[in-house]
Order: C-alpha cells, then sequence, then structure tokens
C-alpha cells in the first residue's frame, strides 16, 4: 500500500543496532503467517501473534505487541478475516514507519 | 577491574534474548543466553552467573518448576518474564523463590532496573557488613561469636582460636546463613580481592574452619560444599547486638 503518511516512532538509541533487523523479521512473520492461514495452522499464528506481543513493545514498537495479542486472541477463535486484517495492518505499519533513536 | 556481572537469559524467543543481550553489553554486563532449561544446567556447570532472567514458557520445561528446582540448591537470584502477565503467575512465581516478576512486554531499560536493585538487594559489601556487625554477637549450633573481640566459644565457653582469614570467612557465612555463596563471593568479602585461576585460598581456609568448628569434612553439617558452585553456611544463626 502506497502511503504518504510517515509514522515517526521514538526507539531507544542503545537498540540502534537490532531494530532495524527486528521490523525486518516482522515483515517475515507477515509471510509465515499467510502460509499458516493457506494451512489452517493456527498454532503457528498463535506462536507468532504471541512472540509478537511479547516483544514489540520491548523494542519501543507497541503497535506489533498490541498487533501480536488481536492475532493471538484471533488464532484462538480460529478467526481468519482478523488475522487477515492484522496482517493487513502490520504491513500498512511496517511501510510507513520511520523510527528516530533517542 | 571487577569482572563483568553476568546474566543468564532463558527464553526460547530469539528476540527477546537479543534484546536484552544487546541491551544488557551496551550497558555494561556479560550475556549468555539459552532457549530451553536444559542450556541454563549447562551454563551453570561451566559459567558464574550472578543473575537469571527466565521466561515462564519454555519448549522443554515450564518455568515455574524450573525456578523452583533452581531455588532448592542455589540462592542464585532470579527474575521471572512472562506474557502471561496474569496477577497469579507473578504471585506463584514470587512464591517459588523468584527475586522479581515483569510482565512480557517489557522495556529493556525497566529489566535493567530491576536487575540492578535484585543484585544490589541480594548482594552485601565488605563495607557495609563491616558497619552492619561489627558489634554482634553471633550464636550458631552451639558456638558463640563475638565480633568485637574475634572470640570464638565453644558450647562449654572454651574459646577457639581463629585466624584473621578464618574469622574473616566465618563472619562472611554469619553473615549469610543458607545462602550459597561462590567462591568468588567469599574471596571477596572477606579478603576484598577477586579470585584468581587456581586459587585455592577458599577451598584451603573452608577446610581449616571446619576443622576449628569440628565439622566432619567427609560430611559436614554447618559448612556444606554446593557441587560446581561454592558452599552454603547450613544452620540456624541468632544475632544480637553487643552496644544495645
Amino acid at each position: 500500500m502506497e502511503t504518504n503518511t510517515r509514522l515517526v516512532v521514538k526507539v531507544d538509541q542503545d537498540l540502534e543496532d537490532i531494530a532495524p533487523g527486528y521490523l525486518e523479521n516482522r515483515r517475515k512473520d507477515v509471510g509465515l503467517l499467510s502460509t499458516a492461514l493457506e494451512q489452517n495452522d493456527f498454532n503457528t499464528v498463535k506462536m507468532i501473534g504471541h512472540r509478537m506481543k511479547g516483544s514489540g513493545a520491548g523494542y519501543g514498537f507497541d503497535f506489533i505487541s498490541e498487533t501480536g495479542s488481536r492475532i493471538e486472541q484471533a488464532a484462538i477463535a480460529r478467526n481468519t478475516p482478523i488475522i487477515r486484517d492484522c496482517m493487513d495492518q502490520l504491513t500498512d505499519y511496517l511501510d510507513s514507519i520511520e523510527v528516530i533513536y533517542v | 577491574m571487577a569482572a563483568a556481572d553476568h546474566i543468564l537469559v532463558i527464553d526460547d524467543d530469539q528476540e527477546i534474548c537479543q534484546l536484552i543481550a544487546d541491551f544488557f553489553q551496551k550497558n555494561g554486563f556479560q550475556v549468555t543466553t539459552s532457549h530451553n532449561s536444559k542450556g541454563l544446567q549447562e551454563v551453570l556447570d561451566r559459567q558464574k552467573v550472578d543473575l537469571i532472567v527466565l521466561d515462564l514458557m519454555l519448549p522443554d520445561e515450564d518455568g515455574l518448576i524450573v525456578c523452583r528446582n533452581l531455588r532448592s540448591r542455589s540462592n542464585l537470584p532470579v527474575i521471572i518474564l512472562s506474557a502471561r502477565g496474569e496477577e497469579m503467575d507473578r504471585i506463584i512465581g514470587l512464591e517459588m523463590g523468584a527475586d522479581d516478576y515483569l510482565p512480557k512486554p517489557f522495556h529493556p531499560r525497566e529489566l535493567l532496573a530491576r536487575v540492578k536493585s535484585v543484585l544490589r538487594r541480594t548482594r552485601t559489601s565488605p563495607e557495609e557488613m563491616e558497619d552492619n556487625d561489627s558489634h554482634a554477637l553471633y550464636r550458631f549450633a552451639g558456638w558463640t561469636l563475638d565480633v568485637p573481640t574475634r572470640q570464638l566459644y565453644t558450647e562449654k565457653g572454651e574459646k577457639i582460636f581463629l585466624s584473621g582469614g578464618e574469622f574473616a570467612l566465618l563472619r562472611v557465612f554469619l553473615n549469610h546463613p543458607n545462602r550459597v555463596l561462590t567462591r568468588d563471593q567469599l574471596l571477596a568479602f572477606s579478603h576484598g580481592r577477586e579470585i584468581e585461576p587456581y586459587d585455592r585460598t577458599i577451598d584451603m581456609q573452608i577446610s581449616r574452619l571446619r576443622r576449628r568448628l569440628n565439622d566432619d569434612p567427609k560430611s559436614p553439617e554447618l559448612i556444606k560444599t554446593v557441587r560446581s558452585l561454592g558452599y552454603v553456611f547450613s544452620t540456624r544463626v541468632e544475632r544480637t547486638d553487643s552496644k544495645s
């Protein structure tokens, strides 16, 4: 999705070395989630959501933790539309985020 | 220069491990990570660890059980991390012997503050000890140690000679009863210096102190050896202040 709106997120400068890699891994998560959904593998979806929930805010990305939590809950409910909605939102977030290290 | 505090992180999420390792290393800590409880024991068997950060949801064992087992054999400080975040988990974690509990997600700065706090709490520097017990009278297992006069007495009131090193070591144990102390800690607390490779000072003084206390070295009751860790002074200690 094309967007002109940049979403500025302030991240601890001590995490400057690892935060870009963390965001890159979330892009990979979107692919993994898509594959898992095609296979109705809700356990994997739940596990990915659980890990996003546990780690996102630690790196400074609260939205990732919130989205991970919603994915985890949707996986428990086997609710594919909500999971897909979360994946879209996550992709938008990753496309629009601008990280400033403070 | 003092060695960096060594933090062992047990979490199956590699990105949590990386987050903690990177952040703590930048703040002067040595960090080792493991993704399961088996790895925890392997690290403890070969390295000195100052504090463990333990996730509750491990692939091979429940973190609460790991914490309980750990506490049954050592006093190594433990901070539990968990995405569960329920109050009951926190209570159970603390009851299992954890020193602190932090729900996920957490900010690494908060974890850093908690680690420093727990390390401060679980350590007593020799200087603090000097201030704290310089007028103390300790009673343990029928023995009495009078700190101001540096005299050790048997149950019948007989004086037992202690060398300066033995006195310092006994005083450290009396300050930290029923807590595993590593050789490094014993040497730092009793002599104010760091252990060196092949340094057997503490083991030799332990051996002599056991003789003074009639503690059978083959089956000690007071100063017990904790394999791969150090020693624990295993008895009830009563303390009164001779000033009061």
